[in-house]
């Protein structure tokens, strides 16, 4: 393997790794700071495909502006889902059990919908103008869109964090998912709270969908897939701790990107592997600072 | 006591009960046929496709007065590709709706699952769909028909094809990719063995084994333009195949080698879904299409789908418009539906002019293997808007006669 | 007071068994008997799991692990080894759900809440995989088929009576186990480990037994689901099937010990009833399924339990 090769598998291992984290992003935002696990993550990542693909195709949008629809549209049907049904499960004895069920209906409730929207033929989204072609260096080529994918990741986990840590919006919800009653007793409204994060969660869950979409066909089932992969992110990052899913996203993207020149038969392994030995090793994901052993 | 939300639970209880009407006591004098398609998820394309065929095929029969005095009824469940829910969908066709043909599948391992009951029961299974080469070879029994071509057939048309391509465009390396699974490994065995069959010198440089459904394909497409080859052979269906196509594009992968699928490759839905995008020069197949042969036979079966649906079918809605055909003939040739044995006569006899016979031929079952032989085309991307939303359509058709294809006596998976 | 508490789960009990063994007799097809077949496997998998669950308080998202190893000892031992090796196949998967269940328990009970059960997800999906990816040893997507039972077995009546049986005893092992000081333990540890702890309770040691006797008996449901299919296929192993029998668990109400049972019965029935008439059966059970976890915070079982208690208590005027 000579050196330009390892290059651009290590590029071709930042983009796989890019999209893997602004996947997981909104379920990293939501589990880790919301404490809910939405298992109707990938969902809202399909339906963000979708409405670009509407938004484009339908009503003659530019590219750019289609991936915000997508980015609203996904992150009104979170709020709504969470004003509506899941905020009424919260505080229930062993809250996680309905959490997975009240979701996994979610799952079900919103491929219907999309199915009868849209129908089951395959829709196509394409790439924006000027991003379509390739940057040549010497030997390698490089996609535009995926280095303007790699770019745009990079600034959101950036923002995220600078929220996150810095502003006082981005405390309040880390302390939701610490603890709600107490910060409903300091005068927050929590479950304006909850519902704000968790539509800006499914916002950046749809905002991934409608990027990735160029990428894959946009088909119904697309759902499903994403969500144990968005969860190993997870995982491996530590929760709500976005430099920690998109370092966890990087490994994994290297893992799988040289794991395929090397041993194809086993790659696909690597992703469960890493999971396990890290949870095995240090459960509060690689890249927390604290060790949170347990009971 | 009783609290609002008994009787919101009443209403669900009467929701449910509303979906599910009572069935009206049996007609006289109907074959029931009972598919099982994959209506959800990623397949559920083709069990959309298959179902408006197979639909449209009982209307046609059904308006010209059915078939000896009976009419048909096509029952169609949702597998969800689950083996353990298909058995159980299976075993209620066979027991309560008491039907006379089961009928589908999409995906080989509920075709595995549902063979075995077919066979337990002794009731008549028609397949459509499925292409995996066993049930025809190793794990054939008795009560199995297939009605579309295996993957064996498609890759010994495609070892053809690459052999007389050494003519015009001499090559020597091959690589392949395709989804990590028995429908992606068996592609590239039979491929191998039919090139070895045929006499057909090459070298694979490399192998390629994505997950199935895998959403990102950046690290392979890079191996493979490391890799070289001059053709690459693929395996995906689906999303899969458009979602390749797509990341490959920009790397400029379709100017540096051939890009050849044979089985799947040329599926409608992926002309559908990538328009203009896709590139031009890839040589596929499928197991229909609708461009070919330009038969008046065809265009008419083409047309009407069309006319039913408002779009243009894949390659699946044609493997259940043979099935419900298939079933019209050998129904007429015993007189009843219910003498199974000689209906399986009936079948392993059957010769039955479908829309993907060009003229001069007849599909036909080969009575051994109880696998249809049909004529296999396979061609290149070429600019073509007859059939929108496509903008490419498959032109530059080479042919390959159906007796060359099928697997020898002794073909065993290995 | 106790009598009557005796009296009412005696009665019971006989009900379920009236009901179950009557099955082969009344059915008009064998598709009803395999749905009731289907029935008491999944409900016995659904009540092992709330063991861990409901019981114990831990949520483990990887059982299928168990009944997919289950359900594949048989089939790749009759495929390789015949018919005949049918019943020691059972036997062999048991063994091998219980020495792997104390390898992975022991690496995943050190972690608490979703720590342990985004563990399990993990342990699931890596031998899924392996399993998937092995194809040439294990069949892979393809499943392996043709799994008869042996001998009188072989006849499916003969067969559901057995499985009954096991079930029933499964049942009732679990029934005394939760009954037990143990059980009594177990809930305790869901409430607080710590103050078990204090108290000179085991914690973890009582958590891994739980974890092995669960997962015991999610194996046997997998075996004895081959026998039923008569074919396997690795989406027992899948996440998605772990992801079942919590949902089951959960719809029926995971604070009474039937409670997953019935849960497994009526998923499996809407299913069926809904699947078969009409595609859209993912919007219908969609809804049916948020409606029951809004209105029932305490589960099917759970609920209807609360409603004949208020029942009774108005009819007694009150009286306690």
């Amino acid at each position: 393997m000579d050196l330009s090769f390892i290059f651009m598998q290590f590029l071709s291992g930042l983009t796989m790794a890019t999209l893997l984290f602004l996947v997981a992003s909104g379920l990293t935002l939501i589990f880790g700071v919301g404490n809910v696990f939405n298992f109707a993550h990938g969902s809202f990542f399909m339906v963000g495909a979708y409405l670009a693909y509407q938004a484009v195709s339908a009503w003659h949008t530019h590219f750019w502006p289609a991936i915000l629809v997508a980015a609203l549209g996904a992150g009104i049907l979170g709020m709504l889902a969470e004003s509506l049904f899941l905020r009424r499960i919260y505080g229930r004895a062993e809250e996680g059990g309905f959490q997975i069920l009240l979701t996994y209906s979610f799952i079900l409730v919103i491929d219907d919908l999309v199915k009868l929207i849209w129908g089951t033929e395959y829709k196509s989204l394409q790439r924006p103008a000027g991003l379509t072609g390739s940057i040549e260096v010497g030997s390698l080529t490089i996609p535009a869109y995926n280095l303007a994918i790699i770019g745009i990741g990079l600034v959101v986990v950036v923002l995220a964090w600078l929220i996150l840590s810095r502003t006082r919006s981005g405390r309040i919800a880390r302390a939701a998912a610490v603890d709600r009653e107490m910060l409903g007793s300091m005068g927050v409204n929590v479950p304006l709270t909850m519902t704000l994060v968790f539509g800006i969660a499914t916002a950046m869950g749809g905002f991934a969908g409608g990027l990735a979409a160029p990428l894959r066909s946009v088909t119904p089932g697309a759902g499903i897939e994403v969500i144990i992969d968005s969860l190993i992110v997870v995982v491996i990052g530590g929760m709500g701790n976005f430099w920690g899913a998109w370092l966890g996203a990087l490994i994994l993207g290297e893992v799988n990107a040289f794991g395929v020149a090397t041993v194809p038969e086993w790659a696909s392994l690597f992703n469960y592997l890493v999971m396990v030995l890290t949870l095995i090793f240090k459960p509060e994901g690689l890249f927390a600072p604290r060790r949170i052993r347990k009971v | 006591m009783f609290q609002n939300k008994h009787v919101a639970l009443l209403c669900v209880a009467l929701l449910v009960l509303a979906v599910c009407p009572f069935y009206a006591s049996a007609q006289e004098k109907v074959i029931k046929i009972g598919a099982m398609y994959p209506m959800t998820g990623r397949p559920g394309q083709y069990g959309l496709d298959s179902v408006d065929a197979a639909e449209m095929a009982v209307e046609e029969i059904n308006s010209k007065g059915g078939v000896a005095g009976y009419k048909l009824e096509l029952l169609n469940t949702d597998t969800k590709a689950k083996p353990d829910y298909a058995v159980r969908v299976t075993k209620r066709y066979i027991t309560e709706d008491k039907v006379h043909f089961l009928f589908g599948v999409v995906s080989s391992a509920v075709g595995l699952a549902v063979t075995e009951i077919s066979k337990q029961y002794k009731k008549i299974f028609i397949a459509t769909d499925h292409a995996s080469t066993q049930l025809t070879t190793d794990k054939l029994q008795p009560y199995y028909f297939r009605v579309s071509n295996n993957t064996f057939q498609s890759m010994a048309a495609g070892a053809l094809y690459l052999k007389e391509l050494k003519q015009t465009k001499p090559w020597e390396t091959l690589a392949y990719i395709g989804p990590d699974y028995a429908y992606g490994h068996d592609q590239w065995e039979e491929l191998k063995y039919n090139l070895d069959r045929f006499g057909v010198k090459y070298k694979a440089v490399g192998e390629y084994w994505p997950k199935l459904s895998a959403p990102d394909y950046t690290a392979f497409i890079t191996a493979i333009m490391k890799d070289k080859p001059d053709i690459l052979v693929a395996g995906f269906w689906g999303g899969d195949t458009v979602a390749f196509i797509k990341q490959a594009l920009p790397y400029g992968l379709f100017t540096k080698m051939l890009y050849f699928h044979p089985d799947a490759g040329g599926n409608y839905e992926v002309m559908q879904g990538m328009g203009a995008e896709l590139p031009l020069g890839l040589v596929l197949s499928a197991r229909h299409h609708n461009n070919w042969p330009d038969t008046p036979g065809n265009k008419e079966y083409v047309q009407k789908f069309f006319q039913r649906t408002a779009r243009y079918p894949t390659y699946a809605a044609e493997g259940a418009y043979a099935g419900v055909y298939a079933i019209a003939e050998a129904v007429k040739k015993v007189g009843n539906p219910d003498d199974t044995e000689a209906l399986v006569k009936a079948f392993e006899g059957l010769k039955i002019k479908l829309p993907e016979d060009p003229d001069g031929f007849t599909s036909y079952i080969d009575p051994a293997s109880h696998q249809i032989v049909q004529v296999q085309a396979i061609g290149v991307t070429v600019p073509d808007d007859r059939f929108p939303p496509a903008k490419r359509m498959l032109g530059e058709w080479k042919v390959y006669k159906a007796e060359d294809l099928l697997p020898p006596k002794d073909f065993r998976k290995k | 007071m106790e009598n009557k508490k005796n009296y009412k789960a005696a009665s019971f009990w006989a009900l379920f068994i009236v009901i179950f063994a009557a099955v082969p007799l009344v059915k008009t097809s064998d598709y009803q008997l395999m749905l009731a077949n289907h029935i008491l496997l999944w409900g016995m998998f659904a009540v092992a799991f709330n063991m861990l669950f409901g019981l114990t308080g831990m949520l483990s998202f990887g059982q299928a692990l168990y009944y997919g190893l289950g359900a594949y000892a048989v089939g790749m031992t009759v495929r390789y080894m015949g018919e005949a090796w049918f019943l020691p196949a059972i036997g062999a998967g048991l063994v091998a759900a219980i020495i792997l269940s104390i390898l992975v328990g022991l690496l995943t009970i050190r972690l608490s809440g979703v720590f342990f059960t985004v563990l399990t997800l993990a342990f699931g999906q890596l031998v899924w995989q392996i399993v998937f990816t092995c194809y040439h040893i294990t069949g892979g997507d393809d499943g392996i088929q043709g799994i008869i039972p042996p001998g009188v077995l072989s006849n499916r009546v003969v067969y559901y009576y057995f499985a009954l049986a096991l079930v029933l005893v499964s049942l009732w092992c679990l029934r005394r186990l939760v009954d037990s000081p143990m059980g009594l333990l177990l809930r305790c540890i869901r409430q607080n480990p710590e103050r078990v702890r204090f108290v000179g309770g085991q914690v973890r040691r009582n958590q891994l037994r739980i974890y092995m006797i669960s997962s015991f008996f999610a194996a046997l449901a997998g075996a004895l689901m081959a026998g039923v299919d008569n074919s396997i296929h690795p989406d027992m192993l899948y996440w998605t099937t772990s992801g079942e029998v919590i949902l089951m668990a959960v719809l029926g109400g995971i604070g009474r010990f039937f409670g997953p049972f019935i849960g497994a019965a009526v998923i499996i029935v809407i299913g069926e009833v809904v699947g078969a008439r009409t595609e859209f059966w993912p919007l219908i059970i969609g809804l049916v399924m948020m409606v029951m976890v809004l209105l029932l915070p305490r589960g099917l079982a759970g609920e209807f339990q609360l409603l004949r208690a208020r029942l009774a208590s108005a009819t007694n005027g009150n009286r306690g």
